[in-house]
């Protein structure tokens, strides 16, 4: 006979108001674990979405300029002291302690050059992290696998007469709109070789329209390029982008700063802070549901231990009159609590996980399994506990402080 | 020098309103020594069970002392003297008060919960005061499934399981018919014959005849001390008849 063992054949006793706690601190704990767990997979979710956007750091060689202006003429500014970036810094990028957070690197290097008899800029890239960082081209062909073929944006296409005249799509809103998506755009490849600086290309695919600057760019693979446009091993561009959720950006770039010195390195701060923003909504939006649900839970044990206390004063009087001590009275109602807590937080984070796993599907395009973080559990069960004894340290403290010969008068 | 002193003991109650005093308790004095067994009788209202809480260290009185073993008992703090009630005093309840969520020796053990002493020696303990009481058999029982005479045995030796130098009693018959009353009178003299000191508040006059000497209190004095008749050797159950009681 302990102390314990009063509290837990109470309990026993009190099945009905112990399932009503239970399943009232499960709910509350399973709303939390769902909350969390749903938003940690949409967080995740959005994270590689936005990810989807592109790069969030652009790095270019570091340059000095100067506006030119005599007797009133404008030159255009003059770059000097210019540094070029390298296929070395590719390497040194990836030596950073952040490296495990770089999704893509992406380098470039750009030309102008004569495709056809007409000016157009010429592209090196890499196709594989390049096609990782523009998700949102839709080629109509291939990715060039040689070193001969190439990948032509739209615009530029359509002036080298590569592709039929486009047939739009009969979308009414975006007729009236007058502006066709890429996915509107119907259209097919005429002639697939062309000549770029005097030598014979193969077409492996036009990039549907996207609005950027890529319409009228030719793309060839970085190495070809490079040797074409007589810029071996040189780099005007490289883009990187982070795996973005809760990293570091602005280390990321000071990382890379450090790295290679002769480079601009900066953060593209919209992309980063839509990101931020976009986390840290789901983050609070979480936060304040599961406080709201956790402050009911409380006030629905705090209710119920008062009533146990009303309705247990003569028992308590009674144990007060054979030498339980305060402290003992309290001791015993927060072993109760505590039991149905832990098996409330237990219950509440199983149930939790049941719910984000049915509601994932209504909430996400992509993940169909929440995250199981074992820490959730060890959060559900402390939570549920600390809700619980908070909830009833005044319901304890009142019991404690029942006068044994007010409570005996009646017995 | 009396195993239990009460000095000048006066007790008033707040009335509803808060307003007024109610006097229940005038400056009483009695003292009992170890080994009496002592009735406190009156009518209801006249403050008897006022005086059995007070002696039982749960109700302060307004002025006064009240000393049990040398013990100024309400100059210890609360919780000292909550261990002062489990160590020095069994309380039989008029309603008994088991918890019907426990078994009967768990009833029993219920005043060792808080005890540093193994679950073991806890359970010879209480074992062996309900072979005191006669109910060593019935250690598994619920107390709904107990007569009323065998619930007021759980309710005694719960009161000893501690082995306190005194028991305090609140109408301990009250509520039971005269044959199961007269059981649980002949556990307390056996007790008494064993030397335990009782104090019993009872209205009954055949429970008043067990005893050593009769406090009769009225309006909150004592107004008279007597002793009883009867034959304390004759067992109740044996049908004997109620005792006139004389005061001194």
């Amino acid at each position: 006979m302990r102390i314990s063992t009063i509290a837990l054949a109470n309990l026993k006793r009190r099945k009905g108001k112990a399932l009503f706690l239970t399943v009232g601190i499960a709910i509350g704990i399973g709303t939390v674990v769902a909350m969390l767990s749903l938003g940690s997979s949409i967080q995740q979710e959005v994270g590689a979405q936005l990810d989807r956007f592109g790069a969030n750091i652009l790095i270019v060689p570091q340059s000095n300029s100067l506006a030119l202006d005599y007797g009133g003429v404008s030159v255009p500014g003059v770059a000097f002291d210019v540094h070029q970036l390298e296929n070395g810094d590719i390497q040194r990028i990836r030596e950073i302690p952040y490296h495990d957070r770089l999704a893509v690197i992406a380098p470039k290097v750009l030309s102008a050059a004569d495709v056809e008899g007409q000016q157009a800029v010429l592209a090196g890239v890499d196709f594989k992290q390049e096609l990782k960082l523009r998700r949102w081209w839709a080629i109509k062909g291939r990715t060039p696998e040689s070193e001969d073929e190439v990948l032509i944006g739209y615009e530029a296409a359509r002036a080298l007469s590569l592709i039929s005249s486009p047939a739009a799509v009969a979308l009414p809103h975006a007729e009236h709109s007058g502006h066709q998506s890429s996915a509107d755009v119907q259209f097919t490849i005429t002639r697939n070789q062309i000549h770029i600086n005097g030598l014979n290309h193969h077409v492996a695919g036009v990039i549907a329209p996207t609005g950027g600057p890529e319409d009228r760019m030719v793309f060839g693979s970085l190495a070809h390029i490079q040797k074409l446009v007589n810029k071996p091993g040189q780099l005007n561009v490289i883009e990187v982008s982070a795996l973005c959720k809760g990293c570091p950006v602005e280390d990321i770039v000071n990382q890379i700063s450090s790295k290679l010195p002769h480079a601009k390195v900066s953060a593209v701060q919209q992309a980063v802070k839509a990101r931020t923003e976009m986390v840290d909504r789901i983050t609070r939006f979480s936060a304040v549901v599961g406080a709201v649900v956790l402050v009911i839970g409380a006030l629905m044990i705090f209710t119920t231990m008062m009533g146990s206390v009303v309705e247990r004063t003569k028992e308590i009087g009674v144990l007060r009159a054979i030498g339980f001590r305060r402290t003992h009275i309290m001791k015993g109602l927060f072993i109760e609590v505590a039991i149905v807590s832990v098996l409330g937080g237990w219950l509440g984070w199983i149930s939790g996980l049941l719910a984000s796993w049915l509601a994932l599907p209504y909430f996400s395009e992509t993940s169909t399994r929440p995250d199981f973080h074992p820490v959730l559990l060890l959060f559900a069960i402390c939570a549920a506990l600390l809700i619980g004894i908070l909830s009833s340290i005044y319901p304890a403290l009142r019991a404690s402080k029942l006068d044994p010969s007010e409570a005996v008068r009646y017995i | 020098m009396a195993f239990i002193s009460i000095e000048k003991v006066t007790k008033t109650y707040n009335d509803q309103s808060g307003s007024a005093a109610v006097p229940v308790l005038a400056e009483l004095d009695a003292a009992i020594s170890e080994g009496e067994f002592i009735c406190l009788m009156g009518p209801s209202g006249s403050g008897k069970s006022t005086v059995l809480t007070i002696v039982g260290a749960m109700n302060r009185p307004t002025h006064g002392k009240v000393i049990v073993d040398g013990i100024d008992v309400y100059a210890l703090s609360d919780e000292r003297r909550a261990d002062f009630r489990r160590e020095y005093i069994g309380f039989v309840f008029q309603q008994h008060h088991l918890m019907p969520y426990l078994d009967v020796l768990e009833n029993v053990m219920l005043p060792l919960a808080t005890a540093s002493i193994s679950s073991r020696e806890k359970k010879e303990r209480a074992t062996s005061v309900l072979e005191r009481v006669g109910l060593a058999d019935k250690a598994t029982r619920l107390p709904n499934q107990l007569s009323g005479g065998e619930q007021g045995r759980v309710a005694i030796a719960r009161a000893l399981v501690n082995d306190p130098p005194l028991i305090l009693a609140d109408e301990p018959s009250g509520t039971l018919d005269t044959r199961t009353g007269n059981e649980i009178m002949d556990v307390f003299r056996q007790l008494n014959d064993q030397g335990q000191t009782i104090f019993m508040v009872t209205h009954n006059n055949e429970n008043a005849a067990l005893a050593h000497r009769v406090l009769n209190i009225r309006d909150g004095a004592l107004v008279g001390e007597g002793r009883p008749q009867s034959d304390r050797g004759t067992s109740l159950t044996s049908g004997s008849p109620a005792s006139l009681l004389t005061y001194e």
